[in-house]
């Protein structure tokens, strides 16, 4: 990867990302994140709410704020999600964790806000997005029986890399 | 995104293009299908979420990559033609235009030529129903 670029540098100083002027200068992730940027502001979906304006000035880093869906075990919770993107977006996946001071406590999402979900890695496909990975992570929350950790959590939190998409994961239980 | 489709280095890439260039730099207007990440060496995916430049590819990785060069190029491809089913590529997010070149897999998904192709070399399967390209053609060369 001798030429990645650094995406933040990719920046313009004077216009925002929003700005579609800027589009003829962008390059295929950057288009695509605008696209995606712009429909998740017009249409999201329930309880998902994008921080546009962090986006807007650096595409390659997201904060989604998240609400536990009625009827849930998380109903009246809040959480926040962080999602990265690498110009080889869409066809490398976003890493995605939750931050903040609230990260849900469920099976398949360790303390450290790492997630367990087989989208995030190796059943990536660019057919996915932000809106659609979203509603995945809403839906695992919702499936959810019993408020809990993952059984390896502290061998884990201790162990990873801080990126999770280096975790090899194991993708075994579905239930939840 | 890994530059495998251009680079002066790699002749053979000129055969994922297919002998009339896709297009041409004076044909993609702002709105056309995004060029592709710049990368000085071309970049290949052995197995998905693994990249080598191509320098560094062992004879086994060099033969399974020239045999999917070799099955993409066997995708038919054609330039679209307004068909309102399919109008947006799902890759790019960006609608078709009328002689945009695309290319139709066997489940008969279509993208852009080039943004399909990118992925198809990072992972042989449909981005939008999962199925295996590879075991979809052999059905389709089956029942032909």
């Amino acid at each position: 990867m001798a030429t990645k670029k650094k995406p933040s540098s990719d920046q313009g100083s004077s216009s925002s990302a929003l700005d579609s002027s800027r589009w003829e200068v962008s390059c295929f992730w950057e288009r695509r994140l605008q696209k995606e940027l712009m429909s998740l502001m017009k249409e999201p979906p329930p309880g998902v709410t994008v921080d546009a304006e962090g986006a807007g000035q650096n595409l390659t880093q997201w904060i989604i704020q998240m609400d536990g869906a009625q009827g849930t075990l998380y109903e009246g919770e809040q959480f926040q999600l962080q999602f990265k993107f690498s110009p080889k977006y869409p066809f490398d996946s976003p890493e995605v964790t939750f931050i903040g001071p609230n990260i849900p406590v469920h099976p398949h999402v360790y303390s450290n806000g790492h997630i367990c979900l087989s989208i995030l890695t190796e059943d990536w496909s660019p057919a996915l997005s932000v809106q659609s990975v979203c509603l995945s992570i809403v839906s695992m929350l919702s499936s959810c029986k019993e408020k809990k950790r993952p059984p390896d959590n502290s061998f884990y939190v201790k162990t990873c890399n801080k990126n999770p998409k280096k975790t090899k994961w194991w993708y075994h239980d579905d239930s939840v | 995104m890994g530059n495998c489709l251009k680079g002066s280095t790699a002749d053979d890439i000129s055969l994922l293009r297919g002998s009339d260039s896709t297009r041409d730099s004076s044909s993609s207007d702002q709105l056309g299908p995004p060029p592709p990440y710049q990368e000085s060496l071309p970049v290949y995916y052995p197995s998905p979420n693994v990249s080598r430049p191509v320098t560094q590819l062992t004879e086994e990785e060099q033969v399974k990559i020239a045999k999917r060069i070799g099955l993409i190029q066997h995708l038919p491809t054609g330039t679209y033609d307004g068909c309102k089913k399919n109008r947006e590529c799902v890759i790019c997010m960006i609608e078709f235009m009328i002689n945009d070149p695309v290319r139709y897999l066997p489940c008969m998904h279509t993208y852009h030529v080039e943004c399909i192709d990118d992925w198809l070399m990072r992972s042989f399967t449909c981005p939008s129903c999962m199925e295996p390209v590879d075991a979809a053609l052999l059905t389709s060369y089956e029942t032909n």
